[in-house]
């Protein structure tokens, strides 16, 4: 029998909210963040959700001097990380053995754009070319903290934080540590919002996902974590868990490295593993928070893979990144948060900008919030670029 | 943390050594410049001309070491892919960052793009291999193969996962050499690459680059290299002590005179190096190899120092330019190998011979 593990803990940083309470207001009230953009300058006029903290003010929340190099995904995910910390009860002299496991793609790359031809013709910016790695930005958020012993740095595009979290139950398991935090971080960098440009799948308008207009994704950022640790030792440091992380799956699509399988097999793979770890049949799902990006390809086969999946009974379906826009490799982590509030508040969050249902598909989503409505078992997907699909489940305790 | 060992059944690289050649570490080329890069394969010889024109050349030589591997070891596909890497598709990221920013954002091509995410050569090794199974990437700086190959072992706890790829591919493009020169990576110059680890006592190294892909499996074959019996990864900016070591060894039941060899991440740089010498008092001199010196320092060079040592126990026999006291070393039961990235990220992983 596996140990369970369960969700002590959790913090969130994104556009629909600086913090859990926020995120969960944002959430009941459908309140899209998604607008124009303010942090970076870009000649592409596309509609993002930022976080509304500069990095000044996040320094400031953070006691850290103005002249420390930290980048902008560092400092959200110490911001998300402090409120999961705070969440769990876990103190920086902590005598447990706790891990950070932090999904990012982009790592630096916010100040590697700025100052690239620096970083080759002088030594003026030689502190953004050490935290230009990946692994460089999860060692400045845990230094900050003090209290992690291991730390790792998952990177499969979009389901980085998803990624994140199945290993850091998996660590716990095989009693490699305690404790995990465990999400990601990612903020807008020209870099990406141009690289998706350049694919054509970013909407010049509100993103909107499972409708049949739906044309591209909006870019958000932000950062989130939650934190796990057997049941066993939640009950010992008297920690009322939110819930269970029931079951994980992961799946290789292998298919095209930037588009999804027509009929989603890996998407079908993810789930289908997801919901045999938790030991559950798929009419127990009762709501799916979909990777729902808007674009045509994902939604199309996400959706057609949740048809074939949830045959017998459609849960109830919404993607939240219309409201949160693509956080990409925090998306995991921010649509995990969201996913235990729904459970946790009896709540199925709604899908922002929905109008018309896709003629390829059996189901529409939510539209609306759906509040006072019992959630026992929620799923939620993380897809990334070259077919590294995630499915988690959340389950009440 | 392993229930029983594990077989690694498969081992292919491309290094700046004679590529896919198990031999090489026996009788490698010496180098006297401080960025070298691979020796490739003729790639038309193992890849589809029009496949290879879309890829970069990391993805060309992941998918060579990974479809190696994978035959060598007697499977079809493997039940996890991982991938390791400390800068990923690095080429393309820099190609397409480049345009972006001297055409100020305008007329970007998206090839460079779509071929800049790190996970781009796990997935382009599973579409290769046409494997929908498990499929993870890591990038933790000096410890991202680690990263990968504790994941694969974890993966291999479970009753369904029998074999799992795992593979380490860093490149070291001219600008990124460049960039890290700037934060002392590298030594001015370089006489004898062979010599790096005991010529010294300056800052820097030299700089290499490489793909390694492994087969590893909870099933013993004919020509199985060796086992993995256990790996940890401690994270502590303030550095470790002797005691890390031997606690890790006590769980496996072993002492230190149980180690045959102690193998080390020691690449030239005074540094680097100085974490290794203060653990001398653990092992004789004739007891500690190195491998960065045959295939530069990058990233992911641990994936090649763990080929090294499972050549070496398949073997039964060290080669003396491995070694620190430049004797060959022979008859080997355990390996252990530990590395550090910086002084604060830290691994250890034991190694046996097999058991017939």
């Amino acid at each position: 029998m596996l140990d369970e593990i369960v969700v002590s803990g959790m913090g969130s940083i994104s556009g629909i909210g600086n913090n859990l309470d926020e995120t969960l207001q944002s959430c009941l009230q459908m309140k899209c963040a998604i607008k124009e953009l303010q942090h970076i300058k870009s000649i592409h006029k596309l509609p993002c959700a930022e976080v509304s903290y500069t990095d000044a003010e996040m320094k400031a929340i953070l006691n850290i001097a103005d002249s420390e190099t930290a980048t902008r995904t560092a400092l959200m995910g110490m911001i998300a990380t402090q409120e999961a910390l705070n969440n769990a009860k876990i103190t920086n002299d902590s005598k447990y053995r706790i891990a950070f496991l932090n999904g990012t793609t982009v790592g630096g790359m916010e100040k590697s754009e700025m100052y690239y031809f620096d970083f080759l013709e002088n030594d003026k910016f030689n502190h953004y070319i050490e935290a230009h790695d990946c692994g460089a930005c999860t060692e400045k958020i845990a230094d900050y903290f003090g209290c992690f012993s291991y730390v790792g740095t998952p990177s499969t595009a979009c389901s980085s934080a998803a990624n994140a979290i199945m290993l850091g139950a998996e660590l716990i398991r095989n009693g490699e540590v305690d404790i995990v935090v465990a999400g990601g971080s990612e903020c807008i960098t020209k870099f990406h919002l141009n690289g998706f440009n350049s694919l054509m799948i970013l909407d010049k308008e509100i993103c909107r996902p499972f409708d049949e207009t739906r044309a591209g994704l909006n870019l958000g950022e932000g950062a989130a974590y939650i934190v796990i640790e057997s049941s066993k030792l939640a009950e010992k440091r008297k920690i009322k868990p939110l819930c269970k992380l029931s079951g994980y799956g992961n799946a290789c699509d292998a298919y095209h490295q930037t588009a999804s399988s027509p009929d989603g097999d890996g998407a079908v793979i993810a789930m289908t593993n997801a919901l045999e770890t938790s030991g559950i049949e798929p009419k127990d799902i009762d709501y799916i928070n979909a990777h729902g990006t808007g674009t045509p390809n994902n939604d199309e086969s996400e959706g057609k893979a949740i048809a074939r999946v949830f045959l017998e009974k459609i849960p109830y379906i919404s993607s939240t990144k219309s409201i949160t826009g693509h956080t990409t490799s925090a998306a995991g982590g921010v649509e995990s948060v969201i996913s235990i509030l729904s459970l946790n508040n009896r709540f199925v969050p709604g899908n922002y900008n929905f109008k018309t249902q896709m003629s390829c598909l059996p189901f529409k989503p939510v539209s609306e919030v759906i509040t006072n409505v019992d959630l026992k078992h929620v799923l939620s997907n993380s897809f990334g670029f070259g077919g590294n699909n995630s499915s988690l489940v959340f389950s009440k305790i | 943390m392993l229930n029983k060992p594990i077989y690694i059944n498969g081992a292919a690289a491309i290094s700046i050594q004679e590529p896919l050649n198990e031999t090489v570490i026996y009788n490698p080329l010496n180098y006297s410049q401080v960025h070298v890069r691979c020796i490739d394969p003729v790639f038309k010889e193992h890849l589809n001309p029009i496949a290879a024109r879309r890829m970069s050349l990391i993805i060309k030589r992941a998918i060579i070491t990974a479809r190696y591997a994978v035959k060598m070891a007697e499977i079809e596909k493997p039940d996890a892919i991982i991938t390791g890497t400390g800068l990923g598709c690095v080429q393309d990221t820099e190609k397409f960052l480049e345009a972006m920013i001297r055409n100020k954002e305008k007329f970007l091509q998206p090839a460079f793009f779509i071929q800049s995410t790190h996970n781009t050569i796990s997935s382009q090794i599973a579409i290769d291999l046409k494997c929908k199974a498990y499929n993870n990437t890591y990038i933790h700086r000096g410890v991202s193969f680690e990263n990968a190959l504790i994941d694969a072992l974890l993966q291999l706890n479970k009753p369904k996962i029998d074999s799992a790829l795992v593979t380490g591919n860093d490149e070291m493009t001219p600008a990124y050499f460049k960039l890290l020169q700037r934060l002392n990576y590298w030594k001015n110059s370089v006489d004898s690459s062979l010599n790096i680890v005991d010529s010294e006592n300056s800052i820097g190294s030299f700089a290499g680059e490489g793909s390694v892909s492994l087969v590893l499996s909870k099933n013993k074959i004919k020509n199985s290299f060796a086992t993995i019996n256990d790996i940890k990864l401690h994270y502590n900016p303030n550095g470790i002590d002797e005691k890390f070591i031997v606690d890790f060894l006590l769980k496996n039941g072993l002492n230190t005179d149980d180690v045959s060899l102690f193998i080390t991440g020691a690449n030239g740089d005074f540094n680097n190096d100085l974490v290794y010498k203060k653990l001398d008092n653990l092992f004789d001199n004739n007891r500690i190899g190195h491998y960065k010196n045959i295939c530069g320092e990058f990233y992911t060079a641990p994936a090649f120092g763990l080929y090294a040592a499972a050549i070496c126990l398949k073997n039964n026999t060290v080669p003396k330019t491995m070694m620190l006291s430049n004797n060959n070393l022979n008859n080997i039961n355990n390996i252990l190998f530990y590395n550090h990235f910086q002084n604060r990220d830290h691994s250890l992983i034991l190694l046996s011979k097999c058991i017939n």
